[in-house]
């Protein structure tokens, strides 16, 4: 597969970013990941992690859920949030939590302190919602109940419905197949990361849905050519900036790949 | 909890499909997130009842919902596009259909069943749960 790219001024070839399971992550790359989510936190502009959180919910509202849109719109939001962050860091990745085979959340986003000091990925991080002075009734701080906010909702791992979402035939099906398990695993969460106005603010959210996107990488290199519906491909999506549906179709035009594993050596030169 | 049962749906003979789905139509999401339970054939199901086939179980449903409405007046009114020429995306809060597949559960009613009830038990955060599912229709689709 050809990848087509704009090499930055000066720079060798274009290597695909590569996205792994937050298990895999060395001790670097999760100090990385740390760094710059913690560095985009203390951003009060439109480089900032608040600015990307409020695109989701409160206060922009751009997602999109349970239509043909859910799968574009959060590749494109969790590609212009990657960028964002490798500003801060380069080379940092957005790493997933794979719900399909895990019991619960990771401890990489429940341990209180990382490395000596708060924990970044953890809930309990203040919400500062971008260019809005806050209003009664607004969360201060992320928080999460997993299994208890609504004890009624099956907890994970989520292996059946993930089996049965890859099991589509065509997109539609598996789109609505696999937004069910998405919306399983937000509201089993429970707390800030169950309801859409105040989701995005918790870093948990970004490695849920990396594992969304990830599911629709895999089920879209087992049926080629299978995209969404025509008269979708041409829509523009609502990120900063704009990316139309047509141009989220292909991760590795985005510059990044899943992988379970990457080993890289010196070469020759 | 907030139960729900529907008026009976026709069922046609099981030689006659492959996969049977509910579709739920028009499913609003502009309130807490809830999730679903689905009974069939079963209209006293409750809290305590068994989510097992035995029961009529046939799955749930969970729904990732907006919550309240933090903009000014007007702001969650679900708006129509104002011109041919609008391509703005869809208002976020436009109701959807959500599916569940059912064949398992119809394998387990009697073979002779002819028709069914839809009886659903929402479940969401607030102990008011009065008005958390709200949907259009509901039909049942069999694929052959």
């Amino acid at each position: 597969m050809s990848v087509t790219v704009r090499p930055a001024a000066n720079a060798g070839p274009a290597r695909l970013n590569i996205r792994k399971n937050i298990n895999a992550l060395s001790p670097a790359e999760l100090a990385n990941l740390r760094r710059a989510i913690k560095q985009a936190m203390e951003l009060n502009d439109k480089r900032g992690f608040e600015y990307f959180a409020g695109w989701h919910g409160v206060p922009l509202g751009w997602c999109q859920h349970h239509d043909a849109l859910f799968l574009p719109w959060h590749r494109a939001y969790l590609y212009w949030l990657e960028l964002a962050l490798q500003s801060q860091v380069a080379g940092v990745t957005l790493p997933w939590w794979d719900w399909s085979t895990a019991g619960t959340i990771p401890d990489v986003y429940t341990v209180a302190q990382a490395d000596g000091v708060e924990n970044v990925l953890a809930a309990g991080v203040a919400i500062k919602v971008f260019g809005a002075a806050p209003k009664a009734g607004w969360p201060t701080h992320t928080s999460r109940a997993p299994g208890h906010d609504i004890e009624e909702v099956p907890g994970p791992p989520y292996a059946k419905e993930w089996a049965y979402a890859m099991q589509a035939s065509n997109y539609t099906d598996f789109s609505q197949r696999i937004w069910t398990v998405h919306d399983t695993v937000h509201v089993w969460l429970g707390g800030t990361i169950a309801q859409v106005d105040w989701a995005a603010y918790d870093p948990l959210f970004f490695a849920h849905h990396a594992n969304i996107d990830r599911a629709w990488r895999i089920w879209q290199t087992a049926h080629p050519g299978a995209d969404p519906p025509a008269n979708v491909l041409g829509q523009s999506l609502q990120t900063d900036p704009a990316l139309t549906v047509r141009a989220t179709l292909d991760v590795r035009q985005l510059g990044y790949e899943y992988a379970g594993a990457e080993s890289t050596v010196a070469g020759s030169a | 909890m907030q139960r729900w049962t529907s008026q009976a749906l026709l069922l046609p003979p099981r030689a006659s499909w492959q996969r049977a789905d509910l579709e739920f139509e028009g499913v609003e999401h502009d309130g807490a997130s809830f999730v679903l339970h689905v009974f069939l054939n079963n209209d006293s199901a409750d809290e305590t009842t068994p989510r097992i086939a035995a029961s009529g179980y046939a799955g749930y449903l969970t729904v990732f919902a907006h919550g309240d409405c933090w903009g000014d007046v007007g702001h969650c009114d679900i708006t129509e596009p104002v011109s041919a020429f609008d391509r703005r995306p869809p208002h976020p809060l436009v109701p959807f259909n959500a599916t569940l597949e059912v064949s398992e559960a119809l394998d387990a009613l009697p073979e002779d069943t002819q028709q069914i009830t839809v009886t659903t038990l929402a479940f969401n955060k607030a102990a008011d749960t009065e008005g958390v599912l709200r949907f259009s229709e509901l039909t049942l689709i069999t694929y052959a």
